[in-house]
């Protein structure tokens, strides 16, 4: 086996890793041989990645490619769908999730999600953001006053809504309810954030402010992000996955991917010939 | 013109237009009308003196004109009156309640208009209520107080010792329901307590002295109380009233009999507007008497509201949970579809089946098998093993849990997916997600399955005529003796009490106003249901205003 020096990825300015060799310690996930059916129908064929640590991955693809289905399988909300079968495994702390002692609400305690569209509760600001720790029968108030501005300062929430944080969620914009939807994720301080193109239902703006706070995230987080848009993929992420048809084609550190793609698929898409 | 007239889609606006115009006409139209028939009975209405010169004899009638139908002369001719004298068609035949039931034989009489010589509305005429035998109508000739007869303002004076009476004798029937009927229930306990005893041979000689001691102690409350209801009653007895009636003979009236008295021809606007609410306020708050044709109808009242808020109780919290296994953990598979039809279908059964049912099931079986095990001693009576408002409650909760679970489910299928999955991400179990997400916002769609559930039971009395009304039941299910609820005991209804006023009672003709005025009531106290669930269900609505953007 031969290491490669690390050397600096020029659009992040970090170290780049070698993502078929990672160590355990940079290691977040494993994602081991999985195949995905959905009743006889083959949604995802043998994947195998390693995402790492405090990074941010993203994964592309033309629509139906199972980028999102495999976002999903990280925190098995798979689960939910009555004919989706699955094989193979993903390792999360030396831990195959799919194992059947495995509990499941802990799991999705520890990895985090976030979805299309904003779907804050019919609860305050202040109750959505707590709903988590509630949930763990955490009832201190200063507890759960000191959760909430740190999460909501962490969504970069905090400014716009403190002094109406007793409000119905349903008061706040498509964006800032995304953003409360993040604080309400990052308040149960999980390790894993899933987010499935979690700007794809809201303005250029809002945009914006999320990929600002998704590359805040990354430093405490490790972030993986399902997007159908390249240049967010470019902008956002450390490393990024293409996929297609259910197969994972390409894996590398986005500089080299939208830059030099060694597989003819990748450049057909990222040159937007089809997709 | 007609075609372009068809075509560009006028008619169908109108068609549609005036179907919703007649539903609406047809609604308000009987409401209208009851309430029109229910509350002008209050009214008091002007009380006329008739002098006849009839084909017999002259006489005199006094009395309310309470109704006019025009007749064919021919029919008249044929019932063997000479109408000769008269060449209209039609003749206006009157309708007169002349009250004074012990002294006519019937306290309603026609009377042809073309007999009447002379009509008047003389002011001294009074009308009696009475707590027996239905009004009287008469002068008043002289006022007895305790036995003399009263100079002054005899008028004025016989007011006071009306309302004199009236609450000497309201003191008397408090005094009768509250601790007298107290130490008859605890005496009633007392015997239960000691055959249950003997049941459970138990009976100690110990314990026979206790309940001994216990019951001769209730005896002389008793006497007490016996002493004092004596007293309360010769009290009221003590004054009369004389009163010249229509066939001229001079009739004396115990006033502790009679509950009010006024004189309707002498009364200003407001002396009757005052007198209309007083007489409505009775007619909510008193107990029926006189076989429920005079008198009030609380008891019903606080059946119908006391029998449909136990029947909500009960079906909420089965409604929902059958609806939240159908809809959040059944499989969905054929099994769980037939059931869903099954619980269709069963909102479309008769009424009165379920009657049948509640029956022989809860009354019969579960009703029999409680008595059997756990009230042994009152046998051979029944406590739960016969009618009464728990079984009622429950057949109408079968009756509509249909209507709950169809409605909540339908409000737990408008919940957007995304919400559920959001709460599951953050490591909440089903269970969680569902009380604290689900449930919650489903609840508009719950508090309107109780509405619909309300509205029926309210309204429903063919199923309760098997299983709970009576005509009229001595004691409310809510009263200050332990344990207060009694859900065995039988109660009244305002749907059994109009079909009782209107079909099942003595004096048809008395009692038909009472009829609208009960129709009326029910309606209102079932729309009063309904505006509070209502209320409740919009404030819900604006908290969880979903995601209906």
């Amino acid at each position: 086996m031969i290491t490669v020096a690390p050397e600096v990825n020029q659009a992040n300015g970090q170290t780049k890793l070698d993502l078929a060799n990672l160590t355990p310690e940079q290691t977040s996930l494993q994602i081991k041989d999985l195949d995905l059916y959905y009743g006889d129908k083959q949604a995802l064929g043998n994947v195998n990645m390693l995402i790492p640590k405090g990074q941010v991955t993203a994964f592309i693809g033309p629509s139906g490619c199972g980028k999102s289905t495999l976002l999903r399988c990280i925190n098995r909300m798979n689960d939910l769908v009555d004919s989706c079968r699955i094989e193979g495994q993903i390792i999360l702390h030396g831990q195959n999730i799919y194992d059947k002692r495995v509990d499941v609400a802990a799991l999705r305690r520890n990895v985090g999600m976030v979805f299309q569209r904003p779907n804050p509760f019919p609860k305050s600001i202040y109750e959505n953001v707590v709903y988590g720790l509630r949930l763990q029968g955490i009832k201190d108030k200063r507890k759960l006053d000191e959760v909430v501005e740190k999460s909501l300062r962490g969504a970069a929430l905090w400014d716009e809504v403190k002094d109406r944080l007793h409000d119905s969620a349903f008061g706040l914009s498509g964006g800032q309810q995304q953003r409360l939807v993040i604080a309400r994720s990052i308040a149960i301080e999980p390790e894993v954030l899933l987010l499935d193109e979690p700007t794809s239902a809201l303005d250029p703006i809002s945009t914006l402010v999320i990929e600002e706070l998704i590359n805040d995230l990354k430093n405490k987080y490790t972030v993986v992000i399902v997007t159908h848009n390249m240049q967010q993929a470019a902008r956002v992420s450390d490393q990024t996955a293409f996929m297609y048809m259910g197969e994972l084609i390409e894996y590398a550190d986005t500089n080299t991917l939208f830059t030099t793609p060694s597989k003819k698929k990748t450049e057909d898409y990222i040159t937007g010939r089809y997709g | 013109m007609v075609k372009q007239w068809f075509k560009s889609g006028s008619p169908w606006i109108w068609m549609t237009g005036g179907a919703v115009s007649i539903s609406l006409i047809s609604v308000l139209g009987l409401l209208a009308m009851i309430a029109w028939k229910g509350l002008s009975f209050f009214w008091p209405s002007q009380v006329v003196e008739l002098h006849l010169n009839g084909s017999v004899s002259e006489q005199v009638v006094i009395g309310e004109i309470y109704d006019r139908e025009q007749v064919p002369k021919s029919r008249l001719e044929a019932a063997g009156f000479d109408l000769s004298a008269y060449d209209s068609e039609f003749i206006e035949r009157i309708l007169v309640k002349t009250g004074n039931r012990e002294y006519v034989e019937l306290d309603f009489r026609w009377v042809l208009s073309t007999d009447i010589k002379q009509q008047s509305a003389p002011e001294k005429l009074a009308v009696f209520e009475r707590s027996k035998n239905g009004n009287f109508y008469g002068y008043v000739e002289q006022v007895i107080e305790n036995g003399n007869v009263v100079t002054d303002n005899a008028t004025e004076r016989l007011y006071e010792l009306v309302e004199r009476a009236v609450e000497l004798n309201e003191d008397a029937l408090d005094l009768q329901n509250g601790d007298i009927g107290h130490i008859n229930y605890e005496l009633e306990r007392l015997r239960l307590t000691e055959k249950g005893y003997v049941f459970d041979n138990a009976l100690t000689d110990e314990r026979v002295a206790q309940l001994q001691a216990r019951r001769a102690q209730l005896r002389d409350d008793y006497k007490v109380l016996e002493e004092r209801l004596f007293a309360l009653r010769k009290k009221a007895k003590r004054d009369q009233v004389i009163v010249r009636d229509m066939r001229g003979e001079l009739v004396t009236l115990p006033l502790y009999q009679v509950l009010d008295v006024w004189f309707p021809n002498d009364m200003g606007y407001f002396a009757k507007v005052g007198h209309y609410f007083t007489q409505i306020s009775k007619f909510v708050s008193d107990d029926p008497r006189e076989a429920n044709t005079e008198g009030g109808v609380f008891p019903a009242i606080f059946g119908t509201v006391f029998m449909v808020m136990l029947m909500a109780v009960i079906v909420t919290p089965f409604g929902v949970v059958a609806a939240i296994y159908l809809h959040e953990y059944a499989a969905k598979n054929a099994v769980t579809k037939m059931i869903r039809i099954a619980v269709i279908n069963l909102a479309g059964v008769p009424s009165i089946v379920y009657g049948v049912f509640g029956l022989g099931f809860f009354v019969y079986m579960l009703g029999g098998s409680i008595d059997e095990l756990f009230y042994r001693e009152a046998a051979p009576s029944p406590v739960f093993g016969t009618p009464g408002v728990l079984w009622s409650a429950l057949t109408l909760a079968i009756l509509t849990l249909p209507v709950v679970i169809v409605s909540t489910e339908e409000g737990l299928s408008r919940i957007p997916s995304t919400v559920r999955h959001g709460s599951l991400a953050l490591g909440a179990t089903q269970a969680e997600t569902l009380w604290r997400i689900i449930i919650p916002m489903a609840s508009p769609a719950i508090m309107t399955g109780l509405i619909l559930a309300v509205a029926r039971a309210a309204g429903e009395v063919a199923p309760l005529m098997l299983v709970g009304v009576v005509k009229m039941a001595p004691t409310l299910p809510l009263d200050g003796n332990f344990p207060y609820i009694h859900l065995d005991r039988k109660f009244m209804h305002l749907g059994f009490h109009i079909y009782d006023v209107g079909f099942q009672s003595p004096n048809v003709e008395a009692a038909r106003p009472l009829v609208y005025a009960t129709a009326f009531l029910l309606v209102t106290v079932i729309i009063t249901l309904n505006i509070t669930a209502i209320g409740i269900r919009n404030h819900l609505r604006e908290k969880f205003r979903s995601l209906e953007h």
